[in-house]
């Protein structure tokens, strides 16, 4: 099976982005004749498989490698460097070349960034004294299409680069694509953003479309109707809550990667028992993956119960009685799906013996305890047994982020305290990331009293009995946790930031909101009737679109959570996901790590 | 029939009519073409004049310097210049396609002027040889010139924009050509040009490879066609000849009543050659008497791609084949629809019945008869008879149901920017046909050339184009022009007309500003381009770094700001750069990241010129781990002493500042824990205690048995007893020292209870030793879930049910779900319980 989703049903037409994204690379590979060494950034390995299969490149006279800072072994005259404006490859490719040097190898070099050539990168280049013998070029990938309406903007490192580091380059990039959508999807005429990173996309996009006008008279009516851009620093309490959906689950353990997730063979049932890996891909292409993937994993384990005891029913049909053509057609029919269902029930399979472990639920539990925010010691105590239990790091740091994020940060004494006993469980080498996770807000000292509990109230995150196999409600994807980003892009499709103003003051970043073009002028005036005034002018029966940026990462759950919204009755709109990355705790987590050592 | 006059001034050529009509009366004075060098652009461009060097003239009132005057095609001054440029005569002087004046004089010296007689920088040459040999003729076409020396060798600049210089193959004669001429590179199979000579025996055809004779003829003069494809030589014997370009088929042979070789010969169009004595000039064609013509002053003879333009010193006129439409409509005794259709608007005009006469005799070809009537009046100088023309196809279009009712539109169109650049003040006649191969942007390229910028600004509206060559191109001139008016004066003048433009490069006016050495203009330019991608990298060339580095950061485009940042980094003192980022975060925050990956130390001297004491004290500290991870530094103790003292130093950096006493703490503890770790390896003689943690250290010294050491440590830094007992009794359990476990457990109550102890037992699959402590766990729900881990259901079960939980029974269940014995003891009671199922 193909890892490169079918878009053939993406409310948007991104077939037509990646197609583009393909010819520019095909392009690229050809513009360069003879036989050449293609050497990729690992990050980017990734996004271009989903943008063009591996065995495409092949077709080229193309050797593949992975960049790394050992020399590039290869009999090729021709290198060719695809990277992202990383200092790091820069520094390994400059040591390629010297090495190359060194040996008398006479090779060609082309370098091409991704997205766009970098002055800062070219600057190393330079005063490593390799940048006269490169052939620089870009290569423009903006966005890749994970699924049928994700798209990632691929930018694992933008919420450490921006809340740590203060480099707003990954702002640029998301407007950037977003103007680019814009370009072949029409000006989107309602723009709402919460959070400073949010806003400052916002701003960046205004500003693109005086430098670079999408214009107006060519389009007919926009194809996208509204975008929210929600700040991940708004909301870090969803992330380092672990996801109960199958497709969460399946990313918080075994981590999805580009759309597919790797796995022992003998765990899908393979003959071989040699340890073998092998690539599950996992997006709407797989139909059964497409019904279960957003619902509660508890219910995943019925669902597929049942899918199989029908179709013994069926099969034991077949064999007792005898049937007619079409009904033995329709069996067949079902039976091409039964590789589908082996495939998910392994999975399901594997998954359980992570959930039903007790250090797991006990997870769960103190998940809820810190959400629900009455129990402040038993935390404290728990996170602090963790700490001496030397627990896997990443596992301690969701917490205690959750811990310092619903708290607004800990008392100076109990701040210094765990501190402390991490940095002598762990070893010093972790004072920068908690460094790091204290520049971003993220674990830190108490300044100001927390208004979570105010949130929590107003915007009714805390769900009880919440009914996961029939839910009515968002909280089902964390069995009880209604996901305040969600919540607040539910809020602002529904009817703008207008009526909810004082609750978006509780929450970090200032927020905004605009109609653009010749819609009106006039900024957030009508608000009230929000939405729905704009879908009565569509009016053709279309569903109107809304495209909901991530600034930071967003979590499988989460996009879950907007499909179950855009799902219910009554919402006469679809909702495509773009974001920095799909992230989960423990990447997120991750990505603020730094390890001196 | 009414238009009798028309045709009355038509020339018939065997088959075809050809027409002279004047164009201008020459506005010049006292301009006499015979003593002087003349240069005449195609496409009704430019003519330049001035007095020829080679000729003994008497000079007049004027002075012995000579002056090199542009005119328009009407004789309007365009501009003037005094020679006075050294090397020799002046041999060859001829317009380039972008109207460029092109001189070559005797030295080989290549003299540009542009149309406005200002010489372009800087000269070329035709080379050495040229200087050496002299040049003694030069034969230009359209973007080149071939030079031929006294030596007889023949040298080419193909192309004006490139000036490249090459040898052609020698002749190898002695004596110099009688006549030169060229077919151009695009007419050429090989591409590059081939020079035909005249020589006594015969033509030779010279390109860069050799040398050849194509023909016997001993030619006295030649022309070849506009097309490439035929030659016209004059031969010795008087005879013009007119052959293909491979001398295989002549079309024409005819004698002339001279021998004497014409002054100038010319092909008009592809039909025919004019030939050129003094005072005659005669007219050649296949199948037809030779056609003469009388003139009593000397001529130039332009040519044209449909026609040639006659220069006198009085007046400019234009020898054409006469259009088809025209001809149909016009000629003596024409009954053609067309010429009807003119007829009957005439008695229309009249009020006349016939006009409906004459409508209905052609009522079927009508569509044709306008087609040809607006073909016509696009063919037509006249203004007047144009707009006949017009009224008659516009009358007859009346009457058609389906013709294509933009074509007149169109025409008037056409005709209205033709007759605007006819106005002898712009000077340029263009025949329709000329025009359309000029293509209305390249006009609108030269006017601008010519500094008629409203007219052009108007013509591009007109017909809708791109204004914004027109404008930015004036802004330029302007810009140029006005050295005399204030900067803000002259900027409202230029933004008043770049607005007029939507999208026009305000950076692209403002570096030419700045190039005329008006910075200060340039920088209020630039302050209205919106496209910081443009503005910024022109902010930074006028100076503007502090501006240059606001606007990038507003744009947001972090490599805009990186731009900025090198480019002060590289022209500034290290301080005052510092200076001047410090207070721009965004700026900052990018030169940390690019600082901290590429310039340490760079970045350790902005920190401390900033005073932000504790980033250099994070610096030292990853330095002393990229010490650490040298694999010179993992035994070698000498290296431990300077990773010591970079943390040492860390922590007394950390210590300057009230804020950072928990990290100023934290490097002093690292550093005894380097140095306690460094004595454990020496002690023990294994390489496993340095840049483990603290936990890590002691439960390493637990293991080892080394009980002493690891007190110590815990002694040393503080180490809570909760932490220890964990510690401990992980420590022990790795060891599988279960004795030493249980002694531990009894040596006092644990301050955090028996969890640990059960826990160690539990992971390490030891139930028996488990069961040693679960009994004394406190809470009976911990009780509980600890039998269930170690499959005790029913003991688990009491627990829960002490425990009252119905929440846990419903896990352990669960739990124990494989097993039915035990899964109907915990439902029972559960329903004990009386508690609310919740699985």
């Amino acid at each position: 099976m193909a890892q490169i989703p079918n878009l053939d049903n993406a409310p948007l037409n991104l077939k037509s982005i990646r197609e583009q994204s393909q010819r520019d690379l095909v392009n690229i590979l050809k513009n360069i004749r003879g036989k050449k060494c293609l050497v990729i950034d690992p990050k980017l390995s990734g996004s271009l498989s989903l943008i063009v299969p591996t065995s495409t490149l092949k077709e080229y006279g193309i050797e593949l490698r992975l960049l790394s800072a050992e020399p590039v072994q290869t009999d090729c005259a021709k290198v060719v460097y695809f990277v992202g404006p990383q200092f790091i490859s820069m520094r390994f490719i400059s040591s390629h070349v010297h090495d190359d040097a060194s040996k008398g190898l006479q090779r060609e070099y082309f370098l091409y960034f991704v997205p766009r050539r970098s002055v800062a990168c070219e600057k190393i280049l330079e005063e490593e004294k390799v940048h006269n013998l490169m052939t620089i070029g870009e290569y423009p990938l903006y966005m890749v299409p994970l699924d049928e309406d994700v798209l990632s903007f691929e930018l694992d490192l933008a919420p450490k680069e921006w809340q740590v580091d203060g480099d707003a380059s990954s702002l640029w990039h998301i407007a950037k694509a977003i103007h680019k959508l814009e370009f072949t999807f029409g000006l989107i005429p309602n723009v709402r953003a919460k959070g400073k990173a949010s806003v400052r996309v916002a701003e960046i996009l205004n500003r693109m479309q005086t430098e670079e006008p999408v214009s107006l008279s060519d389009m007919n009516i926009p194809e996208i109707n509204t975008l929210v851009l929600i700040d991940r620093e708004v909301d870090m309490v969803t992330p380092m809550c672990s996801q109960l959906t199958y497709e969460g689950l399946v990313d918080e353990f075994l981590r999805i990667n580009n759309g597919s997730v790797e796995l022992d063979a003998s765990i899908m049932g393979a003959q071989q028992q040699d340890g073998k890996k092998m690539k599950v891909p996992l997006n709407s292409s797989d139909k059964l993956f497409k019904e279960i993937r957003d619902l509660n994993f508890e219910v995943v384990v019925q669902v597929l119960r049942q899918k199989a005891t029908s179709m013994k029913q069926d099969y034991t049909e077949v064999t007792t009685m005898s049937q007619t053509v079409s009904e033995l057609k329709d069996f067949v029919k079902k039976l091409n799906s039964l590789p589908e269902m082996t495939r998910h029930i392994n999975l399901a399979q594997h998954l359980s013996t992570f959930t039903s472990k007790p250090s797991f639920l006990g997870q769960l539990d103190m998940e809820h305890t810190i959400i629900e925010a009455q129990s402040y010691d038993i935390c404290f105590e728990y996170i602090e047994e963790m700490i001496h239990k030397q627990e896997p790091l990443n596992k301690v740091l969701r917490l205690l982020i959750l811990f310092s994020v619903t708290n607004s940060g800990l008392p100076k004494k109990q701040f210094d305290y765990l501190r402390r006993e991490l940095l002598h469980s762990y070893g010093f080498e972790h004072m920068v990331t908690l460094n790091n996770l204290e520049k971003a807000g993220l674990f830190k000292k108490q300044e100001t009293k927390s208004n979570w509990q105010l949130v929590k109230r107003a915007l009714q995150l805390v769900v009880e009995d919440t009914d996961t196999a029939n839910p009515n409600d968002i909280s089902y994807v964390f069995s009880g946790y209604a996901p305040l980003s969600i919540r607040l892009v539910q809020n602002a499709i529904r009817s703008g930031w207008r009526p909810m103003e004082e609750i978006l003051k509780l929450l970090p970043g200032p927020h905004y909101e605009t109609k653009r073009g010749g819609f009106s002028s006039s900024p957030s005036f009508d608000m009230s009737q929000g939405l729905s005034s704009s879908i009565d002018k569509v009016g053709d029966g279309r569903r109107s679109l809304v495209l909901v940026v991530f600034v930071g990462g967003v979590t499988f759950a989460e996009i879950s959570a907007l499909r179950f919204l855009s799902a219910q009755e009554g919402m006469a709109y679809d909702v495509i996901v773009g974001t920095t990355k799909i992230i989960s705790g423990n990447s997120l987590a991750e990505t603020f790590s730094e390890n001196l050592g | 029939m009414a238009n009798v006059s028309v045709a009355a001034e038509w020339q018939l050529v065997y088959n075809r009519y050809y027409r002279k009509p004047e164009l201008y009366q020459m506005r010049w004075k006292h301009i006499d073409l015979s003593r002087n060098k003349v240069a005449c652009a195609p496409f009704g461009g430019p003519i330049a004049v001035i007095r020829d060097d080679s000729k003994i003239v008497q000079l007049y009132a004027e002075s012995a310097l000579r002056k090199l005057r542009i005119f328009n095609s009407a004789g309007v001054l365009i501009s003037e210049t005094v020679w006075k440029n050294p090397g020799g005569r002046l041999i060859g002087m001829s317009w380039s396609e972008d109207q460029t004046l092109i001189c070559v004089v005797q030295d080989g010296t290549v003299y540009r002027y542009n149309i406005h007689a200002e010489l372009i920088e800087p000269n070329a040459s035709m080379g050495k040889e040229c200087f050496e040999e002299n040049v003694v003729e030069c034969v230009f076409w359209g973007n080149g010139v071939v030079c031929v020396t006294e030596a007889n060798r023949y040298f080419c600049m193909a192309d004006f924009a490139t000036m490249k210089v090459c040898e052609l193959a020698r002749p190898e004669v002695e004596e110099l050509p009688h006549c030169v001429a060229v077919i151009e590179p695009k007419y050429t199979m090989t591409g590059s040009v081939e020079v035909l000579i005249g020589t006594d025996a015969g033509i030779l055809m010279l390109d860069e490879d050799g040398v050849q004779k194509v023909d016997d003829t001993l030619s006295q003069k030649m022309a070849v066609s506009p097309n490439g494809n035929f030659v016209a030589c004059f031969t010795h014997d008087g005879r013009l000849v007119v052959n293909n370009t491979n001398f295989s088929s002549p079309v024409i042979d005819e004698s002339c009543e001279s021998a004497l070789p014409p002054e100038q010969i010319a092909w008009c169009g592809m039909d025919s050659v004019l030939l050129y004595w003094n005072d005659m000039l005669v007219m050649v064609a296949p199948q037809a008497e030779p056609v003469q013509y009388f003139y009593d002053e000397p001529l130039v003879l332009i040519p044209e791609c449909d026609g040639v333009r006659i220069l006198s010193n009085s007046s400019m006129e234009f020898l054409q084949r006469v259009p088809a439409s025209t001809e149909q409509i016009f000629a003596i005794g024409s009954t053609s629809p067309a010429a009807l259709l003119y007829d009957a608007l005439d008695h229309f005009d009249r009020r006349s019945a016939k006009a409906d006469e004459n409508l209905r005799l052609i009522r079927a070809s009508l569509p044709k008869a306008v087609e040809a009537c607006i073909d016509a009046a696009g063919h037509e100088f006249d203004i007047s008879r144009q707009r006949t023309l017009l009224r008659a196809a516009s009358y007859g279009q009346a009457f058609c149901s389906n013709f294509q009712r933009d074509r007149i539109q169109e025409m008037c169109k056409t005709l209205r920017v033709l007759n605007a650049a006819r106005d002898p003040e712009i000077g340029i006649p263009l025949s329709i046909q000329q025009y359309k191969s000029l293509t209305a942007s390249v006009l609108i390229g030269r006017l601008i050339n010519a500094n008629c910028h409203l007219l052009a600004l108007r013509i591009s509206e007109y017909l809708g184009m791109n204004q914004e060559v027109v404008i930015m191109h004036w802004a330029c001139s302007k810009i140029t022009a006005s050295l005399a008016i204030p900067d803000v004066t002259l900027l409202e003048i230029l933004l008043d007309k770049l607005k007029l433009c939507k999208g026009i490069s305000y950076a692209a006016v403002a570096a030419h500003a700045d190039k005329s050495g008006r910075r200060k203009l340039a920088a209020m330019l630039v302050e209205h381009e919106p496209r910081s991608s443009k503005q910024v990298p022109l902010l930074l060339s006028i100076g503007e770094e502090d501006t240059a580095l606001v606007k990038a950061t507003e744009s947001g485009d972090t490599d805009l700001v990186y731009l900025v940042i090198f480019h002060i980094w590289q022209k500034r003192p290290a301080l005052e750069f510092f200076g001047m980022i410090q207070t721009r975060p965004l700026a900052c925050d990018l030169f940390t990241v690019y600082a901290r990956c590429y310039k340490h130390e760079f970045l350790k001297d902005f920190f401390l010129s900033t005073g932000q004491l504790q980033e250099v004290a994070f610096l030292l500290w990853k330095e002393s781990w990229e010490l650490g991870k040298n694999p010179m530094a993992s035994n070698g103790s000498a290296l431990h002493g300077p990773r010591i003292k970079r943390i040492e130093k860390a922590h007394s950096l950390f210590s300057e500042t009230k804020e950072h006493t928990f990290e100023s703490k934290a490097a002093e503890e690292h550093a005894k824990l380097l140095r306690i770790q460094h004595e454990l390896e020496v002690s023990t003689k294994q390489a496993i205690f340095v840049d483990s943690s603290i936990s890590d250290t002691i439960r390493t010294c637990i293991v080892l048995g080394n009980h002493r050491a690891a007190m110590k440590v815990k002694t040393e830094f503080k180490v809570s007893e909760k932490r220890w007992y964990w510690l401990k009794v992980f420590a022990l359990a790795t060891k599988r020292d279960w004795d030493a476990l249980e002694r531990f457990s009894k040596e006092k109550r644990p301050p955090i209870g028996y969890r640990p102890f059960v826990e160690a037992c539990v992971d390490a699959d030891e139930k028996g030793e488990a069961l040693k402590y679960i009994p004394k766990l406190v809470d009976p729900r911990e009780r509980a879930e600890a039998y269930a881990r170690i499959g005790m259901a029913k003991e688990a079960a009491d627990a829960a049910s002490q425990a009252k939980d119905g929440e846990l029974l419903g896990r352990l269940k669960l739990t124990f779900a494989q097993n039915a014995a035990a899964s109907s003891i915990f439902d029972t009671l559960r329903d004990r319980l009386s508690f609310q199922g919740v699985s």
